[in-house]
């Protein structure tokens, strides 16, 4: 997925948000299935799937929850499937909670892939421009929790050479030299702080306007891809709003039938999901004519 | 006319008995470098904060300090740039790119400016691979780069840098302190420069002044600063190679690198006659305290293996020093010993036991260590309470704590919070909670890093009490010349295991990089033999003036 990380982050930004709405806006059942096909691909594309490995079992584990959950608490709905004790499945309550699942562990696999795509850099980036202060707080943050984090393992260490351990002892022990350990780790970590106080302020911080290093520049494909998905994006809109790509559950539960008009929104949907697919494979392509 | 001048400037922190700056007047010419030095605390650092105004200490000032005719108060500090001692502090994001571009952005500049300052100074710094990465996977020397062309990009006039190699292994700072030299001589920027790593910078440096208690008490070219200093009492701030040309009373001007050096030695008629070794007596074999076995271990399971099948035996009353690059493994093996980590594979044993047999006290009594950042040590907010539950959870007696900190002579600090202390002095008071537990080993990881000339000869002192006591120094560092003069066994660490171990009469003899001053000097003489200075003093005189000291 390399030409798909070197849009602009605007451009992936966009993507993920417009991805994000379509799994939330359009409960439709075909619409959240091919949505998340198209997610999955993406995946296989970009690692083989190895970022989602690690969120499988959650994803897996939410989805049946949900799907479960509804028509244990749900009972309304006027096509009866079964009854267990007094209580009745309906076909809505089902159907319902099967799209809920799908909705979500789809958010989840967005989540996922923007994770691995929008780089804190991006996401600096995009936000140093509108709101200056906030960049810098979440620069210092990004840097300060790893640095954290090792100087821990540090103050761990060295206790531990003077005999002093978390891991031993008894459970009041073991919390009172862990509280010992923080303590330090928030004192040193001050004073440490203090020193980067002066560094920053040495280097003009907070004297004049702020600017940002850009070094992500806007370029015609740029404005392609954004041009792309406000289209697509304002057709399911206008679709959506004339009572498209949703199925009616209640109070009544609409007919499955699949009219053309909503043919044209599905495509106009998978369109806009597979984007980053459409790029690679575009890519691949004038890669393999090129050489 | 001078470009940085100060008149009559005196400076007190509120609450301070003295004042830190005394009464100080100096000029610095255009162009110029110039080195400060002097023990910690003698008002080094808050002298150059006064030249910067963003970061001007607060307290009650008079005199005055201008800069190209104009006092700093009105001019504000933009031309000058400040580099900091620790390289890890004085970054502020977490990729390269956003470190270096970080000033610029403070001063509002518009991209494509800020484009061709970055592209220039990558170019010049050859660091064009690591602008992308992140900062914490640079080592400290990289680090400090960094900082320095992230001041570099603001365009300073004026370079300052308080220790700016004292955090840095012996390599990376001399790399560090030759790009300060091309950045003076090719675009003569004045640089103004405290350290205390004196063998680099006396011969770079056009200028020297030398503090003491907030005052200059020198100030001038740094041969004749030499010639003062061999006829005060402070000796201990020579460098070797001067040291040497003063002691044997040589004639001409004073030598400060091995090149100059070496011509005098050859132009002098001195021979080399006597014996380098003096009347050192072989040790006799004792006592074998701790082995280490085939030690294999690395941090994570898929990592790289820092350690690769490493043996190791000690004696009773060595001093151990162990030399290697950064990254070498020799912090790891240190913490193996010290029981922190336990090795996938091989075994360490102490006493005739294996050390994953006894529990974490029994290891902590027997071992004491010192972790390259004493600050990491305490868990309390006085030194006096440190010392007070280590007493009480090893059995002692407050006396005996008050005795120990007596003999280290840091009685006066107990009250003090440890991060209050000079870096020396904490390190004191890190030691004497370790030598409360009175163990057999005790383990140093670069002691000598940061520390000044003084605190340096009292640390070595300290530990040869320790050694005479008949307890195990072992100790990782890079100061060749403190192993060379004090330690009776030396290691060179590479690659994950001990490579070379000999006497650092024989072990320094065949190194070429990794090697003391003195030693470069007297490769190419016949016989020549001497590693540090009292045994070149020794070998160039008949009858030798003074004992090594061990």
């Amino acid at each position: 997925m390399k030409r798909f990380h070197d849009f602009h982050p605007i451009v992936t930004f966009s993507y993920y948000i417009g991805a994000l709405t379509l799994f939330i806006m359009l409960l439709h059942p075909v619409f959240l299935a091919a949505g998340f096909l198209l997610i999955l691909a993406i995946h296989y594309m970009d690692d083989r799937c190895r970022g989602l490995q690690r969120w499988f079992f959650f994803m897996l584990t939410t989805g049946l929850f949900v799907l479960v959950l509804n028509p244990v608490f749900n009972e309304r709905g006027m096509n009866l499937l079964f009854t267990v004790g007094s209580h009745r499945v309906t076909l809505e309550a089902v159907v319902y909670g099967g799209m809920s699942g799908i909705s979500i562990i789809g958010i989840m696999a967005v989540f996922v892939s923007y994770n691995v795509v929008m780089s804190p850099n991006k996401l600096l980036f995009l936000f140093a421009k509108v709101l200056p202060r906030f960049a810098v707080l979440l620069m210092l943050t990004l840097r300060f929790i790893p640095l954290m984090r090792k100087r821990l393992t540090e103050i761990g260490d060295v206790q531990v050479s003077k005999g002093l351990s978390v891991r031993e002892g008894t459970l009041k022990e073991r919390g009172k030299n862990a509280m010992g350990h923080i303590q330090v780790l928030l004192t040193y970590s001050l004073e440490e702080a203090l020193q980067t106080a002066d560094s920053m302020k040495a280097r003009g911080y907070g004297y004049s306007g702020r600017s940002s290093y850009q070094h992500f520049v806007i370029k015609r494909s740029d404005i392609a891809a954004l041009l792309y998905m406000f289209v697509l994006l304002a057709i399911l809109a206008y679709g959506r709003l004339h009572g498209y790509g949703w199925l009616e559950i209640y109070p009544v539960m609409e007919a499955f039938t699949f009219p053309r008009k909503e043919a044209v929104l599905l495509a106009a949907h998978c369109l806009f999901i597979g984007f980053p697919l459409i790029v690679e494979t575009g890519e691949y392509i004038s890669w393999r004519i090129l050489n | 006319m001078a470009y940085i001048e100060l008149k009559n400037v005196t400076f007190s922190y509120p609450d301070a008995n003295q004042p830190a700056v005394k009464n100080l007047s100096l000029t610095v010419e255009k162009g110029s470098f110039t080195l400060l030095f002097g023990s910690s605390g003698s008002g080094k650092s808050t002298l150059l904060r006064l030249l910067k105004k963003e970061i001007e200490p607060n307290g009650s000032f008079s005199g005055e300090v201008l800069i190209d005719g104009e006092p700093t108060s009105e001019t504000g500090g933009g031309k000058v740039g400040f580099v900091f001692q620790d390289p890890e502090n004085q970054v502020v994001a977490d990729t390269v790119l956003h470190e270096l571009v970080f000033g610029l952005e403070n001063m509002g500049l518009k991209t494509a400016e800020m484009r061709n300052r970055v592209a220039e100074m990558v170019h010049f710094f050859g660091a064009e691979p690591l602008l992308h990465r992140k900062v914490e996977e640079l080592s400290g020397g990289k680090k400090q780069q960094m900082n320095l062309a992230s001041v570099l990009l603001m365009q300073p006039e004026i370079l300052l840098l308080d220790e700016p190699t004292a955090q840095l292994d012996p390599v990376s700072a001399r790399e560090f302190t030759n790009m300060l030299v091309r950045l003076n001589e090719e675009f003569g920027m004045t640089i103004i420069v405290a350290e205390h790593r004196l063998e680099d910078f006396m011969g770079v440096a056009g200028k020297v002044v030398m503090m003491e208690r907030g005052e200059a008490i020198f100030a001038g070219p740094p041969e004749e600063c030499m010639e003062a200093l061999w006829k005060s009492e402070k000796r201990a701030f020579i460098p070797s190679l001067p040291a040497f040309f003063m002691s044997v009373g040589g004639k001409g001007r004073v030598p400060l690198n091995v090149r100059d050096a070496r011509k005098w030695f050859t132009s002098s008629d001195i021979s080399v006659t006597g014996k380098a070794a003096g009347n050192k007596k072989s040790q006799a074999k004792s006592q074998t305290v701790l082995t280490v076995e085939n030690v294999q271990f690395s941090y994570e399971k898929e990592g790289a293996t820092i350690l690769k099948g490493l043996d190791f035996s000690v004696e009773k009353g060595s001093f151990y020093t162990m030399l290697g690059g950064n990254g070498s493994g020799k912090s790891t093996f240190l913490k193996i010993i010290a029981g922190i980590h336990a090795p996938q594979k091989g075994k360490v044993t102490l006493n005739g036991t294996r050390l994953k047999r006894l529990k974490r006290e029994e290891i902590a009594s027997a071992i004491g260590y010192l972790p390259q950042n004493p600050k990491l040590f305490f868990l309390h907010d006085t030194v006096g309470k440190e010392l007070e539950s280590t007493a009480e959870k090893w059995g002692k007696d407050f006396e005996d704590a008050f005795a120990i900190a007596k003999r280290l002579g840091i009685d006066h600090l107990l009250a003090s919070h440890p991060y209050d202390v000079s870096g020396g002095e904490i390190q004191k008071a890190a030691l004497a909670c370790i030598l409360l537990r009175s163990p057999q080993i005790l383990l140093l990881d670069e002691p000598t890093k940061g520390l000044d000339a003084v605190s340096k000869k009292e640390l070595a002192k300290l530990l040869l009490e320790c050694k005479s006591e008949g307890k195990i120094i072992l100790m990782a560092t890079h100061d060749v010349e403190f192993a060379a003069k004090y330690a009776n066994r030396c290691g060179m660490m590479f690659q994950g295991i001990i490579t070379s171990e000999s006497p650092p009469e024989t072990f320094f003899k065949g190194s070429f990089f990794y090697t003391t001053m003195i030693q470069k000097l007297f490769r190419q003489v016949d016989g020549g033999e001497a590693v540090t200075v009292e045994e070149a003093v020794r070998q160039c005189s008949a009858d030798p003036l003074q004992p090594r000291s061990s």
